[in-house]
C-alpha cells in the first residue's frame, strides 16, 4: 500500500488564509436592512479560527452520535422507563427551545448585516449553520418523543400549540429580542446573556435532571448542543470586545446588557425553574435551582464575565442582577408554578400532581415553603379528578394577577408589580401592568418593540373555557378527550364535557385588576384588528429615544451620533430608578 | 376482532396514528417526509399560529418578519419545500464528503507523485488565478447569510443559510488547495489571488457583479439572481469550463475534486431557485406579478453576468486546454434552460455582449 502523507495543516496558518479572502469594496457598497447604534472599530478578532475542513467532520461526528443514541435509546427501552411527569414536560420545552435555536441563526444574520469586520463574520456564520443543526436534532428529538412515548398527545400539533400557549408565547417573545431591533442589542440577549449565562442552566443542568429521571436521550441530545456553544460564548465575547474599543459605545453597552440580562430572566428563571423542579419526579437532587442558579448565573457569568467588564471601562450595576436573584429566593418560579399548572386545560402536556415526596423535597431546599404553596399544592390533587367536577382555574381567576405587558408571565411579586396608562392607536386610554419597574423600564425605553396582542386573556373575557379549548383545538383524535390533563392517570382523563359541566367563565386578570383599581381599562384587546391594538401603529415609535437623537445617519445605517446623544439613547427618556 | 386489534397496532407502529406524527405539516407527498418533519412549522408566523400577531417587532414598525422582505407574494409561503430536501444532516454528510475527497485527493496526489505529471503551464495559471473563485464564492456567502432571517418560512430560512454554508465551504476549499500546492509546487500565495481579484482587469466586471450582489435587499431576489444567473453563468463557467475541464486536460490531479464537489452543490442550488422561482410564477393568485418582477430581475442581473462572463476571456487565453468561445456557448445554454424551466425568458446573450 501506499504511503499516506497525513502531513497536518496549521489551523491557525489555514485560517489567516482564509481571513484573506475579505476585501474592501470599490464598486458597491454592501446594503444593510436592519440599523445599529453602534460604530465600529477597524481591527477585530475571530477567536473561533473555524475551518470547514475541520469542522465538517466534527460536526459530522457528534450528529452521528445523538442519532445513534436515538437508536439506542429505543433499543433500550427508554421510552416506557423513562419518568412520565418528565416526558410530559419536554412537550414545550424542546419546541420553545428549538424556536430559540432559529432566533439565535437569525440573531448571527442580523449581527452579519451591521458589523463590517470581516475578522467576526465567518464565526457569526459558522454559529448559524450550528443553529440550523440544533433544529434538526432538537425537532429529530422531537419526533422521536412523538412516535415513541407513552402518550404523546400534543406533540402531533405541537408547533401551533406552542405558537399560541400562554407560557411559551411569553418564550416566543422573549427569544425575539435576539433578532429584532438593534442587532447589536439582539447580539448580547443572545450571545452574552442567553448563551454565555443560561445555556449552562438550560443545557447542562437540565439534562442532568433528565438523566435522574431516565431520560438519557434529552441528555445526549442537548450535551451535543453544549459542545456547540462554547464556540457561540466566544462569539459573543469577541463581539464585546470589539464594540467596546470604540468609547462612545459603552453607555450604550451598559443599557442593553443590562436589558438583555432583565427580559431574559424574566421568563428563562420561572420557566426553566419550573420545569426543573416540579416536573422531576427523582428527589435525589441535592442543588435546587437556586444553587445551580448561583453556580453557573452567579458565580460563572456575573462574577467572572459582568463584573470583569468593569476592567475594561463597562460598569454594570448590580442592582439588576441582584434583583433578579432577590425575585427568585422571593419565590417567582414557586409561585408561577401554581399558576401554571392551574391553566392545564389550556395547556398541551399534562401536569402531574405533587406528592408527599416533592413537598419534603422542596420543604428540604426550600424551608417555609409547605406553609407557603403545601395547601395548594393539596388543593390542586384533590380537584385533579373529573368526578370533583371543579377546576382549580375557578379559585385562581378572581385573584389572579395581571400579566405583564412586557416579559408576558404574570405578574407574581406583590411588592414588584407597577402600571402605566398609555393611549391606544385609537387615542383611548388603557391600562398596562408590568411584573416589575424593570419590565415597566423596557416598555418604556423601547417604544414600538411590544406589540400584538399580549395580554393571553384579553381576547378570551367572557367566554366559557370549554370554547376557548375548543378553539385552540386542544381536543385528542378522539374529538373529546383534552389534551392537557391534571394528572398522569390515563384512566380518569378530562373530556370536554366534564369542562362544560364545570361552567367556568375566562375573566381576563389584566381587565379584572385594572377595574378593580379604578384605572382605565386592563384590555388590549381589539376587535377590529386580531393582532392587537398596539400592531401597526408602532406604538408611538419615537426614533429620538433609540437612536440617540436620530441625527447623523450616513445613510448606511450606521449611526454617528455624538456622545450626548448616545449617552441619552442609552437611558432612554425614563431613567433607570434604583430600587 | 383480534384482526382488527393487530391492524390497530400495526398502524400505530407505522406511524398512522394521529398523535404520532406531526400534524401541523401539510406533506407534499403522501406522508410527511423526515426533512419535513425537522424543518416545516419552525419557524412560526403571523400566518401559521402567532394568532395574536408578533409580540416584538422593530421600532420602524416591521413585526418579527415583514411581508414586503421580498417583492414575490405567494397565498402561502409555508407550502415551499426545497426539491433536494437538504436539512442538516445530509448537509454536514454532504459538506464532510467532499472535504474528505478533497482530502484523499491531496494525499493520493503526493504519494503517487501526481503533482509530476502535471501541465506545467496549467500549474502557471493556476498560480496565478487558481484561487481568484474563492473571493466569488466568499462575496456571495457574505450576502446569502444576512439575507437568511428575513425569509418568510423556515425551509427557505433553511435553504440560504445552507447555501451559504456551502459558499464558504467552497471558498476554503480553494485556499487550502492553494495551500497545500504552495508546499507542494510553491509560490501560491492567496496574496497574490487577492491582488487578482481587486486589480486584474479581466476579473473587474466579476468583481463588480458580486459586489453588487450585497446591494441586494430582498431575501426572493438573492434567490434568484444567485441561482438563475450568477451561479449557471459565472460560477459554472470558472468552476466547470474554466477549472475542471482544464484541470482534467492537464492532469491536475486535486481541482478537478473540488470542482465536482462544489458543482454537486450548484446542482441542489440551481434547483432550489428553480423551484423558488416556480413557487413564484405558478402562485393561484399572484403569478403574474411574480413573473413580471421575476423577469425584471432577471432582465437587471443578466447582461452585467453576461459581461463578467465575457471579460473573463484573457484569463481563460492564459490557461491551457479550454476554449472560451465554446464554454460561453455551455453556460449560457444551460442558463437559457434553466430560466425557460422557471417559465421565463433569459437575456439575449449576443445582445447583452
Amino acid at each position: 500500500m501506499a504511503t499516506q502523507q497525513t502531513r497536518r495543516r496549521s489551523v491557525t496558518k489555514t485560517h489567516e488564509r482564509i481571513a484573506q479572502l475579505g476585501w474592501d469594496r470599490d464598486y458597491h457598497q454592501p446594503v444593510p436592512i436592519y440599523d445599529t447604534r453602534y460604530v465600529f472599530p477597524d481591527k477585530a478578532k475571530d477567536p473561533m479560527k473555524q475551518v470547514m475542513r475541520e469542522y465538517l467532520p466534527m460536526q459530522l461526528e457528534k450528529d452521528e452520535r445523538v442519532y445513534g443514541g436515538f437508536d439506542a435509546a429505543l433499543r433500550a427501552g427508554m421510552p416506557t422507563k423513562a419518568d412520565e411527569r418528565w416526558l410530559q414536560v419536554m412537550k414545550p420545552l424542546i419546541l420553545i427551545l428549538v424556536y430559540a435555536e432559529g432566533a439565535a441563526g437569525r440573531c448571527m444574520s442580523v449581527v452579519m448585516d451591521v458589523v463590517p469586520n470581516d475578522e467576526l463574520l465567518n464565526g457569526y456564520h459558522v454559529q448559524f449553520v450550528d443553529e440550523v443543526r440544533h433544529i434538526g436534532m432538537q425537532m429529530g428529538l422531537a419526533r422521536w418523543y412523538t412516535k415513541h412515548t407513552p402518550d404523546p398527545a400534543g406533540w402531533h400539533n405541537g408547533q401551533e400549540y406552542m405558537a399560541d400557549n400562554l407560557i411559551t408565547r411569553a418564550g416566543i417573545n422573549m427569544f425575539s429580542h435576539s433578532f429584532v431591533g438593534d442587532p447589536i442589542a439582539a447580539g448580547f440577549t443572545m450571545m452574552t446573556v442567553i448563551e454565555t449565562a443560561f445555556t449552562n442552566v438550560a443545557f447542562v443542568a437540565l439534562p442532568d435532571v433528565a438523566t435522574r429521571n431516565g431520560d438519557f436521550i434529552q441528555a445526549t441530545t442537548y450535551s451535543s448542543v453544549q459542545s456547540d456553544e462554547a464556540r457561540h460564548i466566544s462569539n459573543g465575547y469577541a463581539t464585546m470586545l470589539t464594540v467596546l474599543q470604540k468609547e462612545e459605545n459603552i453607555p450604550l453597552i451598559q443599557h442593553d446588557l443590562q436589558q438583555a440580562w432583565w427580559i431574559v430572566h424574566a421568563w428563562v428563571d420561572p420557566f426553566i425553574g419550573t420545569t426543573m423542579e416540579y416536573f422531576s419526579t427523582d428527589r435525589s437532587d441535592n442543588e435546587s435551582y437556586l444553587v445551580k442558579w448561583d453556580r453557573w448565573i452567579r458565580d460563572d457569568w456575573y462574577r467572572s464575565y459582568v463584573e470583569q467588564l468593569g476592567k475594561m471601562g463597562v460598569t454594570i450595576p448590580p442592582d439588576m442582577f441582584d434583583r433578579a436573584r432577590e425575585r427568585l429566593v422571593a419565590g417567582l418560579h414557586h409561585k408561577t408554578a401554581p399558576l401554571a399548572f392551574a391553566t392545564w386545560p389550556l395547556n398541551f402536556w399534562k401536569f402531574d400532581p405533587l406528592t408527599e415526596t416533592d413537598f419534603e423535597w422542596f420543604e428540604d431546599k426550600y424551608p417555609g415553603w409547605y406553609d407557603e404553596y403545601g395547601a395548594t399544592w393539596e388543593a390542586y390533587a384533590a380537584l385533579a379528578d373529573p368526578e370533583e367536577g371543579a377546576l382549580l382555574l375557578g379559585g385562581f381567576m378572581e385573584g389572579a394577577p395581571p400579566f405583564c405587558w412586557t416579559c408576558m408571565l404574570a405578574c407574581v411579586i406583590d411588592d414588584d408589580m407597577c402600571h402605566r396608562t398609555c393611549a391606544d392607536r385609537h387615542g383611548e386610554d388603557r391600562t398596562r401592568f408590568y411584573c416589575s419597574p424593570e419590565c415597566r423600564w423596557l416598555d418604556e425605553t423601547n417604544p414600538g418593540r411590544y406589540t400584538g396582542d399580549r395580554n393571553y386573556f384579553d381576547k378570551y373575557h367572557g367566554m366559557s373555557l370549554s370554547e376557548v379549548i375548543l378553539k385552540q383545538k386542544l381536543l385528542r383524535p378522539d374529538g373529546k378527550t383534552l389534551v392537557g390533563q391534571p394528572h398522569l392517570n390515563p384512566d380518569r382523563m378530562w373530556t370536554i364535557d366534564d369542562i362544560r359541566a364545570a361552567d367556568f367563565t375566562i375573566l381576563s386578570p389584566n381587565i379584572t385588576s385594572a377595574a378593580a383599581m379604578g384605572l382605565p381599562s386592563g384590555s388590549w384587546h381589539d376587535e377590529g384588528d386580531p393582532f392587537g391594538a398596539v400592531q401597526a401603529d408602532g406604538n408611538g415609535f419615537q426614533p429620538v429615544t433609540l437612536y440617540g437623537g436620530g441625527a447623523g445617519h450616513d445613510g448606511g445605517g450606521r449611526g454617528q451620533s455624538g456622545l450626548d446623544d448616545l449617552a441619552k439613547a442609552a437611558v432612554g427618556d425614563t431613567p433607570w430608578v434604583k430600587l | 376482532m383480534a384482526g382488527e386489534v393487530r391492524a390497530g397496532e400495526r398502524r400505530k407502529r407505522r406511524g398512522d396514528d394521529p398523535e404520532r406524527s406531526f400534524q401541523w405539516i401539510t406533506p407534499k407527498g403522501r406522508k410527511a417526509s423526515l426533512y419535513e418533519d425537522v424543518t416545516v412549522g419552525t419557524q412560526p408566523s403571523v400566518y401559521t399560529f402567532l394568532a395574536s400577531g408578533y409580540t416584538c417587532s422593530f421600532p420602524d414598525g416591521r413585526g418579527t418578519w415583514w411581508d414586503d422582505s421580498t417583492g414575490v407574494d405567494v397565498v402561502d409561503w409555508t407550502v415551499f419545500r426545497d426539491p433536494n430536501e437538504l436539512w442538516e444532516r445530509p448537509y454536514y454528510q454532504q459538506g464532510a464528503q467532499c472535504e474528505k475527497e478533497i482530502e484523499n485527493a491531496t494525499r493520493s496526489a503526493r504519494s503517487e507523485g501526481l503533482y509530476a505529471d502535471v501541465d506545467p503551464a496549467w500549474v502557471e495559471f493556476l498560480r496565478r488565478d487558481g484561487q481568484v473563485q474563492a473571493f466569488v464564492e466568499h462575496g456571495i456567502w457574505s450576502i446569502a447569510t444576512r439575507r437568511s432571517r428575513a425569509a418568510l418560512a423556515d425551509t427557505l430560512t433553511h435553504g440560504i443559510v445552507l447555501y451559504a454554508a456551502v459558499k464558504q465551504r467552497q471558498a476554503q476549499a480553494f485556499v487550502i488547495e492553494g495551500m497545500d500546492l504552495d508546499e507542494d509546487l510553491g509560490d501560491f500565495q492567496i496574496e497574490a489571488a487577492k491582488a487578482r481579484w481587486t486589480g486584474e482587469p479581466a476579473w473587474q466586471d466579476a468583481r463588480r457583479v458580486v459586489e453588487r450582489l450585497g446591494t441586494i435587499t430582498d431575501w426572493g431576489e438573492l434567490i434568484v439572481v444567485t441561482g438563475l444567473v450568477i451561479e449557471p453563468l459565472l460560477g459554472s463557467l470558472v468552476r466547470r469550463e474554466l477549472l475542471l475541464r482544464g484541470a482534467l486536460r492537464a492532469a491536475d490531479p486535486l481541482t478537478p475534486t473540488i470542482v465536482r464537489g462544489a458543482q454537486r452543490e450548484n446542482a441542489w442550488w440551481n434547483d432550489f431557485a428553480l423551484a423558488f422561482a416556480q413557487f413564484g410564477t405558478e402562485d393561484e393568485q399572484h403569478a403574474a406579478a411574480n413573473r413580471s418582477l421575476i423577469a425584471s430581475w432577471l432582465a437587471d442581473w443578466e447582461p452585467e453576468a453576461l459581461a463578467a462572463v465575457d471579460a473573463l476571456e484573457p484569463i481563460f487565453a492564459g490557461a491551457p486546454g479550454v476554449d472560451f468561445a465554446a464554454a460561453r456557448a455551455r453556460v449560457v445554454a444551460d442558463q437559457q434552460a434553466l430560466v425557460a424551466a422557471a417559465g421565463l425568458v433569459a437575456a439575449d446573450p449576443v445582445a447583452a455582449a
